[in-house]
């Protein structure tokens, strides 16, 4: 295998890392867009919508092995019905300071992260692909059917996404209120109504990612602390409240980290991540999208 | 009338400080004592994160991988070269502040959120190094037999001994910390915290405040590396991380942000409580998530608020009272 192909395959890998972590990214996203808030839950929620799809699927239910795509519909479902609940938990939050935004959704990520322990175990488990477990190759580049799906849906997921928000009404509306609260509400849009949308899709997106990369990584309650760190890296590496930011910052940093994995050192695929962001953040601090979004103030 | 209060205070200082030195005396157990110790400890890194947090606004939540700094250089200085604990608990201090100082480079260019993300991630950065630099610090498995402090021959080796040691360091930590918020570096940091631009403008030197407010909180987390290492022996990477941070965070949260009793009162109360909570297990954990929520939510000062207002309350009912008495006077002097 010559370095091109192995070049070729590392930025593929890269690429569905990256989608996992765009669609985390998407999360924080939209609510901080919609509601000025920064959500550390989010890592919780990309585990929770995880567990939620999941459990169907492997029959953790009631002895029910559900088809993996209604699995992971329900998943979506279950985690949008928890961006509901959120946004409602999350309205007399938005008014606040930064610092105590931080620790009540620290506070809600320990919720949910100890309930899951409690009611699933510590212990995680591995999950079968619904794809065939050998690798398709095509010239001679090795690719994972499972994640040739996570690519594929995660795509399928972000254009859906700006299609919504750039042509529908409701994603117009929601919009409006992203960009200007007060001003949106006196045209007659319900903007609680449109932060929980907003808050929903984030959750879906998350849930999508968690189900979707279920079979590659390893499911566990502590799962989403690493990929909720990172997801919120990549929104902000992209320009936080931004969604081609979140993206592109999501791509990038996986594609970093496969590259830096597969060239440099698998040890410090972290740490070299982290450096690039907080250079990235140095020289740009509004990330390298750059969309101009509110500032909460 | 002030007199008579400030007679009472130092009474109460006295019967406080009476408890403290003879707490290892009717302690029931060796493990109430080290349950002290730490709360010890923990109460150092909430004094210093409170300063650079709760004074200075700069969040710093690389204080786990700090708390790590001071205590790997205390361990390797230890280990390898045999450095007593007097000599290393300066250079300690020194190693943690100087890092820290460099963590909060960044805050130059970005604040708030973008700072906190910087600072996590610097913080994760040292972590790594401290796993991944398994010739050095021992990997993940971290390092061992550190031997205890001894000042003139005699060894400071069991819990109750350095029960004193942990409570001179932490009383110096609080007075020095009292110093700095209450005199000119304090005012600074607070202009800084509460107004950027117009701190600027009034001629802060901004810049080198934000970095100080960074170095002392990694004082203070050196300080209890160093303390930790030689007490614990043992230290191993796990516990300087983020997570470290998060805890000490809720700690000053819960206690009361810019404040220093706040600092005490948070960290004496959630370790306290874990002791007592330990039996729920998991479900303790749940509840430490929703009481931050109930926190955040209807009392953003902590517990120190609660205090306050309920002084305030108490000071008007008191006010209101002499307020009477005086009118009844008033009216039995009219004839």
């Amino acid at each position: 295998m010559d370095i091109t192909s192995i070049f070729i395959q590392t930025i593929i890998g890269g690429i569905g890392i990256g989608s996992l972590y765009a669609l985390v990214a998407l999360g924080y996203s939209m609510t901080f867009r919609s509601m000025g808030l920064v959500n550390f839950a989010q890592g919780s929620i990309y585990m929770v919508g995880t567990y939620f799809g999941i459990i169907w699927y492997r029959g953790m239910v009631l002895g029910l092995h559900v088809p993996y795509a209604a699995a992971f519909f329900i998943g979506l479902l279950c985690n949008a019905l928890l961006g509901i609940l959120l946004e409602r938990i999350f309205r007399p939050l938005a008014k606040l300071d930064l610092m105590l935004m931080l620790l009540a959704t620290i506070g809600l990520s320990f919720i949910l992260d100890n309930l899951f322990t409690i009611i699933f175990g510590a212990e995680g488990f591995a999950v079968d692909s619904p794809l065939p477990s050998t690798p398709w190759i095509i010239y001679g580049i090795r690719v994972l059917p499972q994640m040739a799906l996570l690519i594929g849906v995660s795509a399928l997921l972000m254009i859906g996404n700006h299609l919504f928000l750039s042509k529908t009404k409701l994603g117009m509306a929601m919009r409006a209120s992203a960009v200007d609260f007060e001003i949106a509400r006196t045209m007659g849009i319900a903007t609680n109504r449109m932060n929980a949308l907003a808050l929903s899709i984030g959750c879906m997106m998350s849930a999508a990612a968690g189900i979707l990369a279920a079979p590659i990584v390893y499911v566990a309650p502590s799962m989403g602390a690493a990929v909720g760190l990172k997801g919120f890296a990549a929104a902000v590496l992209g320009g936080l409240g931004s969604i081609p930011g979140a993206i592109a910052g999501g791509l990038a940093f996986g594609v970093f980290e496969a590259i830096s994995a597969g060239f440099i050192s698998s040890q410090w695929t972290k740490a070299i991540a982290f450096i690039v962001m907080v250079v990235v953040l140095m020289v740009k601090p509004s990330g390298i999208v750059g969309e101009i979004t509110i500032e909460k103030v | 009338m002030k007199k008579k209060s400030s007679i009472l205070k130092w009474i109460l200082i006295g019967a406080v400080a009476c408890l403290l030195l003879a707490f290892p005396a009717f302690a029931k157990s060796s493990y109430q004592v080290h349950i002290v110790n730490n709360i010890g400890i923990w109460l150092l890194l909430s004094l210093g994160l409170n300063i650079a947090m709760g004074y200075g606004g700069q969040f710093n939540l690389a204080l786990g991988a700090l708390w790590g700094v001071g205590a790997y250089t205390a361990a390797l200085l230890q280990t390898r070269l045999g450095v007593p604990f007097w000599i290393n608990l300066p250079l300690g201090i020194i190693a943690a502040a100087t890092m820290a100082a460099l963590v909060g480079l960044p805050s130059f260019k970005v604040r708030s959120h973008y700072l906190a993300i910087v600072t996590i991630g610097l913080g994760e950065v040292i972590n790594l190094f401290l796993v991944n630099q398994d010739e050095l610090t021992g990997g993940a498995l971290g390092i061992n037999r550190i031997k205890p402090p001894s000042l003139f021959g005699f060894p400071i080796d069991t819990n109750e001994r350095f029960y004193y040691l942990i409570l001179i360091m932490v009383i110096l930590g609080y007075l020095i910390g009292r110093q700095i918020v209450g005199h000119r570096i304090g005012r600074a940091f607070r202009a800084l915290r509460d107004d950027f631009q117009a701190a600027r403008a009034m001629g802060v030197n901004t810049g080198f405040y934000q970095i100080l407010a960074f170095a002392i909180s990694g004082a203070y987390a050196g300080a209890a590396g160093v303390l930790f290492a030689h007490w614990n022996s043992y230290i191993s990477p796990d516990i300087f991380e983020f997570k470290s941070a998060l805890i000490v965070l809720t700690m000053i949260m819960i206690g009361g942000m810019g404040s220093l009793p706040g600092s005490v009162v948070g960290t004496v109360l959630l370790l306290v409580l874990n002791e007592y909570l330990r039996v729920f297990e998991r479900w303790q954990l749940v509840g430490y998530g929703v009481a931050i929520i109930v926190v955040v939510l209807f009392l953003p000062g902590g517990v120190v608020e609660l205090v306050r207002r309920f002084g305030s309350l108490r000071q008007r009912w008191s006010a209101g009272l002499t307020k009477e008495k005086s009118n009844v006077e008033e009216e039995r002097n009219v004839p």
